[in-house]
């Protein structure tokens, strides 16, 4: 399928999971891809690495939207990859600590509504029928949705501020806003797709995930390019014609796809004259989500109230996550109290995390030590009783961590703050400003997680092939 | 009310990745255009910022072709005037 002229058929920028579906699933079709990555290694936020003999996932550690109709698990058929990746769910995929008692969600649902019901027994009308709508309700729905937010939604549902709580906490996590602010498309999608069916993970390490797909890439004649920063996307008579590296390198190709933050894309990487300057105010005037500061602990024995293995735990000491946001978005995340925490399931290593700013570089210089030590603390007081005694490595990543490793801006978790106002926003969908540019990623206007970041670097990789099939 | 079938057009084959000559306004959105359900919302957000109208919710599972979304659009667009006028 190449033309002449050219070096590459399609170029994607940022082997993040979007950008590696995506340029997996072009070679297979048979197109010469080169897939271009800042960072040393592939997966984005979906990597491991290793410490003596600890091996740490680095930011996503477990995914959703597994079960048989996910879509996880139909981007996985399409590329030929299931059963490639030994994937196994974790159950349950959830525990939700609050001050009035714990709910699990378990695989199977009803023993999840049953404990709930259990625990708020006034409110067992609205719990059924929310989980009746998390499951039963048809794509289309979720358009009714898109102007309220989940706050709005739960109103519906509940009256105790309490069961609000319960739902909303993962969502803050997953989502890095509260339940007034985070659209109810996103907050519902959470549940649905990453509580409701998450737990799954790739044998061994998150890592399996983008060398699976690197190995197939490579299989179909694609090609990776790692240490490749790509300062300028080349542009002519408003269709793309290649990339320029920050070793001023360049290469031609018709495509490019667009895998990364989209504000450095039309910031600087495009060159102005292509944009209009509508196009630019808007995306500077977007949000992006809140960064993460995540622990890594090393276990050697363990202790003795070790919880199980693969579940995310979420605690809160509280109820009001309009203040844990609050405490959140000022930084002062000692005050915030809540987190999740998860053992691995080699029971070797402990990853936890708060919602994060950015901040400054100096200021988690200057503070990493002490929160990391005020974060351990809390864990060991509150989930995992002498936890203390048995660190045998500890560290942490700042925003600025994940900043420098992703160039996502301010290092944000998920892309865009997914509120109703920014979502769907038409300058940052997948069909670029000029000819042959797509975006893919989180940092497009509606997705956000390993599932919708996978599914819409397919669905990207198929808008380039519709348009392949047209030209020929 | 030319504009209205323009500028749809447009949005339609911007949102679905295509040629504004593959979208006909006898196009499926679904079969043929293969709008999925955030499509769908990409498109009525598209159309209420290009309009200034509003969709509302109920109606998005109706429309099943392009020419549904002109006709809708063209509707909305005739209220909006209808207003501003004070009929």
């Amino acid at each position: 399928m190449r033309r002449s002229g050219y070096e590459y058929d399609v170029v994607v920028v940022g082997a993040g999971i979007g950008g590696l579906v995506c340029g997996t699933y072009l070679a297979k079709q048979g197109m010469k891809v080169l897939v271009l990555e800042q960072h040393f290694k592939p997966g984005g936020y979906c990597t491991s690495f290793r410490r003596g003999p600890f091996h740490f996932d680095a930011a996503a550690h477990s995914f959703g939207s597994y079960r048989e109709d996910g879509n996880m698990r139909y981007v996985m058929r399409e590329l030929g990859l299931e059963g490639k990746c030994n994937i196994k769910k974790y159950d349950p995929c959830d525990r939700i600590i609050l001050p009035d008692g714990e709910v699990s969600f378990y695989a199977e649902v009803d023993r999840t509504v049953d404990e709930i019901c259990t625990l708020f027994p006034d409110e067992h009308t609205g719990i059924k029928a929310l989980f009746g709508f998390l499951i039963n309700s048809k794509p289309v729905e979720s358009a009714a949705l898109r102007r309220v937010t989940l706050l709005e939604l739960f109103n519906r549902y509940f009256v105790n501020k309490k069961v609000e709580t319960l739902f909303a906490l993962p969502v803050l996590g997953n989502g890095a806003l509260p339940p007034s602010l985070i659209s109810a498309f996103t907050g519902t999608k959470i549940l649905r797709e990453f509580i409701l069916d998450g737990g799954y993970y790739p044998d061994g390490s998150m890592q399996h995930l983008p060398d699976t797909l690197i190995r197939h890439l490579k299989q179909y004649g694609g090609e990776v390019s790692f240490r490749s920063l790509v300062r300028r996307i080349m542009v002519k008579d408003g269709k793309v014609w290649g990339v320029r590296l920050d070793s001023k390198d360049v290469i031609t190709t018709r495509y490019v796809v667009w895998n990364a933050d989209v504000r450095q894309l039309f910031l600087h990487v495009l060159p102005r004259k292509w944009l209009k300057r509508e196009t630019v105010e808007r995306v500077k005037s977007l949000k992006p989500s809140l960064s993460t500061f995540i622990l890594y602990l090393g276990i050697g024995e363990p202790p003795p109230a070790l919880p199980e293995p693969g579940t995310n735990i979420w605690f809160l000491p509280y109820y009001d996550l309009e203040r844990a946001y609050r405490y959140a978005c000022s930084g002062e995340i000692n005050r915030v109290e809540g987190f999740m925490v998860r053992i691995s399931p080699d029971k070797k290593t402990i990853l936890a995390f708060v919602n994060a700013p950015y901040k400054t570089p100096a200021y988690w210089r200057q503070n990493k030590e002490r929160l990391m030590n005020d974060f351990i603390d809390r864990i060991d007081r509150n989930v995992i009783p002498g936890l203390k005694n048995h660190i045998l490595h500890k560290e942490a990543a700042t925003p600025f961590t994940l900043y420098r490793y992703t160039l996502n801006h301010r290092g944000a978790a998920y892309g865009w703050a997914s509120t109703p106002s920014q979502l769907f926003t038409p300058e940052v969908r997948q069909r670029g400003p000029v000819d042959g540019l797509y975006l893919t990623g989180h940092w497009t206007a509606q997705t956000q997680g390993i599932p919708g970041v996978a599914y819409m670097g397919l669905d990207t990789a198929r808008m380039i092939l519709k348009r392949e099939n047209r030209k020929l | 009310m030319k504009d209205v079938v323009r500028e749809i057009v447009s949005i339609v084959a911007d949102v679905a990745g295509l040629d504004e000559e593959e979208v006909t306004l006898d196009a499926r959105l679904v079969d043929d255009l293969d709008i999925d359900s955030v499509k769908a919302i990409e498109i009525a957000v598209a159309v209420e910022k290009r309009f200034g109208v509003r969709v509302k919710d109920e109606d998005l599972p109706n429309l099943t072709t392009v020419g549904d979304i002109i006709n809708l659009t063209e509707t909305l667009v005739r209220e909006l005037e209808d207003e501003k006028v004070g009929v």
